[in-house]
């Protein structure tokens, strides 16, 4: 997949783009509005990671031009501004998604792959990772094509590994993903490990031994 | 007023002795006059009187009673007699007048002073009235709009000019004093949401940083686990944030979009979720429907902020309790005592205790959120005694009776 990352503050989009990159992913950068519009006119990307405030113009005028050439390209948000308008104006002209910052890499990670999911761009309705099949559509895994039952924050959980196979994930990026807002209620993030355990023992049940810990108190999705 | 009455009266008197002994004088001599003519006179009683006399007197003037048998009373007379040689008959003669008892000159004065004294003022004081309601009408105007001006409201303070000078000038200052009042809070409002928005930029750029150096391996536990609190002061910090934005938003009245939500509804979704994140009992008793109309975002942020702070403040892991009745919702969790400064409670970064990472603004959100659309958030703690395990409990209620669409 090719992605263009859109932001002006250098060190983030450096971040992403490491990040992104270890999927052997192809990410380029832009760290203006010039040079974003630019590249956006000379090449094809899967997706493009916009921040809306580049210094030298606005990411939705990018957007906009982008969807009034009916271009076949992601768009994800990222904004400072979590006001529900610019949200909002951002989703109507065409956005796929919008994440506020701060936002956990394997958040955007989880959330690109989402996007580029939803059929229209290329993307397929089922994950594979090992014998472990995943169809996003039913929300529903199956392990060498036989269904296990999962509960929907386990499916959840599962997304979520395999989307960012090979990361250290810390609780609190569980929880977060899990639970969005409502994670900061919690004192402690044990109530993830629960849940946890419980995916982990019906994985291992079939054979897919795949979250290991790091760390001691996070965790990592990878084929031994 | 006192000096000229009694000038007045002094005055008066003074004019009518004088009027009198010129009377007098006038009368003797007209007496002299009829006598040296006609050699006789005949006495009026009291009033003139002419004697034979042997010898010559000198010229009198005194005053004297003398009985009034017609008024039956002793008036005060003044007398003028003197002795004058006649066609060689030596006359004694008396002139008498009666004079106006001072009394009298002083009622009359008194009298007449009071009535005028009386009409001037009511006459004045009615004048005066209608003057000054007149002249301090807008003054008085102003005062009521004053009083009515908030400083949150974006409609700047319009006040009625005025012809009076000094009501001209004050008027001109309070125009600039509360619309410069208004912009620097408005300012204020501004700069807190800008400074929050302007922190989400390298806060994210730290969080990235942290996932990137986890994700790079080279790190131990103890490390990883430090950049694990890292971020979770970062998410901290970001909650804090959007808080202040939040508030920020509502005090801007950027909520708008109403609707007729079922509180009943919100607060068992809202429930169901705490259910999944805590293992802690809700119970929820619903004796009333109530139905609300407001943004459903803030009605969200309202039921999440009472709940997660029942649930973040409870004791021992009791259950919470939630009682819908009338038009009030009440959140119930078990406490140890009473809070120390229970009418702070809904003061932003109020904070009972230390350990408790809370931001100290989801009570002062719903708060707001309260104050935004007229209901009204009360905290109050009851002391329970027949268990021991169970100390008393936090009762936080919203009313919602005064709420009007």
């Amino acid at each position: 997949m090719k992605y263009l990352i859109a932001e002006d503050e250098k060190d983030l989009q450096f971040s992403i783009a490491k990040y992104l990159n270890s999927d052997a992913n192809i990410c380029e950068t832009a760290s203006d509005y010039l040079e974003a519009s630019e590249k956006l006119e000379l090449y094809e990307y899967d997706l493009v990671v916009l921040d809306l405030n580049l210094v030298t113009g606005s990411g939705l005028d990018l957007l906009k031009r982008l969807k009034k050439q009916k271009r076949k390209c992601g768009v994800i948000i990222i904004s400072a501004n979590n006001s529900l308008d610019n949200k909002l104006e951002g989703l109507d002209l065409g956005a796929d998604d919008y994440i506020t910052k701060p936002f956990h890499l394997a958040e955007l990670n989880s959330r690109i792959k989402a996007v580029l999911r939803r059929g229209q761009f290329g993307g397929d309705d089922s994950i594979t990772f090992q014998e472990i099949r995943l169809d996003t559509l039913a929300r529903s895994a199956y392990v060498n094509d036989k269904p296990i039952s999962l509960t929907r924050k386990e499916y959840d959980l599962l997304l979520f590994f395999i989307t960012n196979q090979g990361r250290v994930l810390s609780k609190a990026i569980i929880a977060e993903h899990l639970w969005g807002d409502d994670s900061d209620l919690l004192d402690n993030f044990d109530f993830i490990y629960v849940h946890i355990n419980n995916l982990r023992k019906k994985l291992t049940k079939e054979g897919a031994k795949y979250i290991q810990t790091a760390y001691g108190s996070g965790y990592k999705f990878i084929a031994d | 007023m006192m000096i000229s009455g009694v000038a007045l009266y002094f005055y008066t008197k003074i004019l009518l002795e004088k009027e009198i002994e010129e009377e007098l004088y006038s009368n003797k001599a007209r007496i002299e006059r009829i006598l040296a003519q006609e050699g006789e006179f005949i006495d009026f009683e009291s009033i003139l009187q002419v004697k034979k006399v042997q010898h010559q007197e000198a010229e009198q003037l005194q005053d004297t009673l003398i009985y009034d048998p017609s008024q039956n009373e002793i008036e005060l007379f003044r007398q003028l007699s003197g002795t004058k040689i006649i066609n060689g008959t030596n006359y004694k003669i008396t002139v008498r007048a009666m004079i106006i008892e001072s009394e009298d000159i002083l009622y009359a004065i008194v009298f007449t002073f009071f009535t005028i004294i009386f009409l001037a003022f009511i006459f004045l004081f009615y004048l005066n009235k209608s003057r000054n309601e007149k002249l301090w009408k807008p003054f008085f105007t102003n005062l009521t709009k004053l009083k009515n001006f908030s400083v949150r409201s974006d409609k700047p303070l319009q006040l009625v000019d005025s012809e009076v000078l000094e009501f001209h000038e004050l008027h001109k200052e309070l125009k600039i004093l509360t619309s410069k009042i208004q912009t620097d809070y408005k300012n204020l409002k501004q700069f807190t949401e800008d400074v929050s928005h302007e922190m989400q930029t390298p806060l994210a750029i730290m969080q990235a940083k942290i996932d990137t150096v986890i994700n790079d391996g080279e790190i131990n536990e103890t490390q990883f686990q430090q950049f694990s609190s890292l971020q979770s002061d970062i998410s901290r910090l970001k909650q804090l944030n959007k808080k202040l934005i939040l508030l920020a938003k509502i005090e801007k009245d950027q909520f708008t979009t109403n609707e007729v939500i079922s509180l009943n509804k919100l607060i068992n979704d809202t429930v169901l979720n705490f259910k999944e994140l805590f293992s802690i009992d809700f119970l929820i008793e619903e004796n009333a429907t109530i139905n609300v109309k407001m943004d459903f975002s803030l009605a969200t942020v309202l039921c999440n902020n009472l709940l997660s702070n029942a649930v973040k403040h409870n004791f021992n892991n009791q259950s919470i309790d939630i009682k819908i009745f009338d038009r009030k919702l009440q959140v119930i969790n078990a406490g140890e005592e009473m809070l120390s400064r229970p009418d702070q409670v809904f003061e932003r970064f109020y904070k009972e205790s230390r350990q408790k990472e809370s931001t100290g603004l989801g009570l002062s959100i719903v708060k707001k959120i309260c104050d935004y659309y007229h209901f009204v958030p009360t905290y109050s703690f009851e002391t329970v005694h027949y268990s021991k395990k169970n100390r008393g409990r936090h009762i936080f209620q919203i009313d919602f009776s005064a709420y009007k669409d």
